[in-house]
């Protein structure tokens, strides 16, 4: 089973639909994307160019299966399609995040989170605590460098 | 102090913006709505009111993440002058067959207007104007009444109809 993503004029992902391999299957008998496009524009009145392949399998530009990743991660209504990467972004989770193309994810623009102490790592092994760093963008936007907001998502 | 919205009345409009060259056939809908206005028949499937139904069902699904599901269509054409009677799309004594969104589309239209009448609590009878033209689309709650009017001497004015529920 193939997947395509269906792009809108801003090139936003609009829908997902599903493809049976035999139906972009080339003169060959090799499947091809252009042969697939071809398909979904003829039965969905949508131009072939707009229409993506994309993999179910990746995501973060890795493939869950040992697999080659296709185009950063599987796209879901609402991801961005970047032609020039070929990677099909997740929306932007703050206004402040950067795209880092090597493994097709947002990233902070000071890093990633500390790591979490071994006694608050205990804490939550013993669920008394739920520790984590949370994204705090009104604080990044008053000192740009801080950021991560350590929080007890039980409390 | 918190506030909680129990129900909301949302209006959705906007452009009709297909990709260069697959613009919707705004004549071949405005030759159906003519047949339709003459006949008993259904309104019929095309493959332009194809592209019109699933553009405006991906777009409000991905910017209002609203799922639709079609109803009934229909199309209307309105004479110069002419003012439609006052339409509810809602059957209030079949609420559960009923549709929870109209959507209207400027087929072939010229200054014409839509007046969306609704409620705000005690203050009954109010409602909301706007201008329907060509190639540009309004959803609304079916259970508000609206009226739509042709407001020139010229020419007909064609408009389409879609309802859907959602899910």
């Amino acid at each position: 089973m193939a997947h395509f993503a269906k792009l809108g004029v801003n090139s936003k992902v609009i829908q997902v639909l599903t493809l049976d391999n035999k139906d972009m299957l080339n003169a060959d008998g090799v499947e091809d994307e252009s042969v697939g496009q071809q398909y979904l524009q003829l039965h969905n009145n949508w131009p072939a160019e707009m229409w993506i392949q994309t993999s179910y399998n990746t995501d973060k530009n890795q493939h869950n299966l040992g697999g080659t990743p296709l185009r950063g991660n599987y796209a879901g209504i609402g991801y961005i399609w970047d032609e020039s990467n070929q990677i099909f972004w997740r929306p932007k989770p703050y206004p402040s995040w950067v795209k880092n193309t090597s493994d097709a994810s947002w990233h902070s623009p000071i890093g990633d989170p500390p790591s979490l102490t071994s006694e608050q790592e205990s804490e939550n092994n013993a669920a008394t605590h739920k520790w984590e760093y949370v994204w705090d963008e009104d604080a990044y936007q008053a000192d740009n460098t801080t950021g991560w907001s350590l929080t007890n998502q039980l409390s | 102090m918190e506030k909680k919205v129990l129900s909301e009345q949302s209006l959705y409009y906007g452009d009709v913006a297909m990709p260069k060259g697959w613009d919707i056939d705004r004549d071949k809908l405005s030759q159906d709505i003519l047949s339709y206005s003459f006949t008993n028949k259904e309104f019929p499937f095309s493959k332009t009111w194809d592209m019109l139904n699933t553009y405006i069902k991906d777009h409000v699904g991905v910017e209002h993440n609203i799922n639709l599901v079609n109803k009934n269509s229909w199309g209307n054409m309105y004479k110069p002058g002419q003012l439609s009677k006052p339409i509810l799309d809602v059957d209030p004594v079949d609420l559960r067959n009923s549709p929870d969104f109209t959507m209207l589309y400027g087929v072939n239209v010229n200054n014409c207007w839509i007046k969306i009448y609704y409620e705000d609590n005690r203050r009954k009878g109010r409602s909301w104007d706007m201008e329907l033209v060509n190639n540009k689309f309004i959803i609304f709650p079916s259970t508000n009444m609206y009226v739509i009017s042709n407001e020139q001497k010229d020419s007909l004015n064609f408009v389409q109809t879609i309802t859907y529920e959602y899910i």
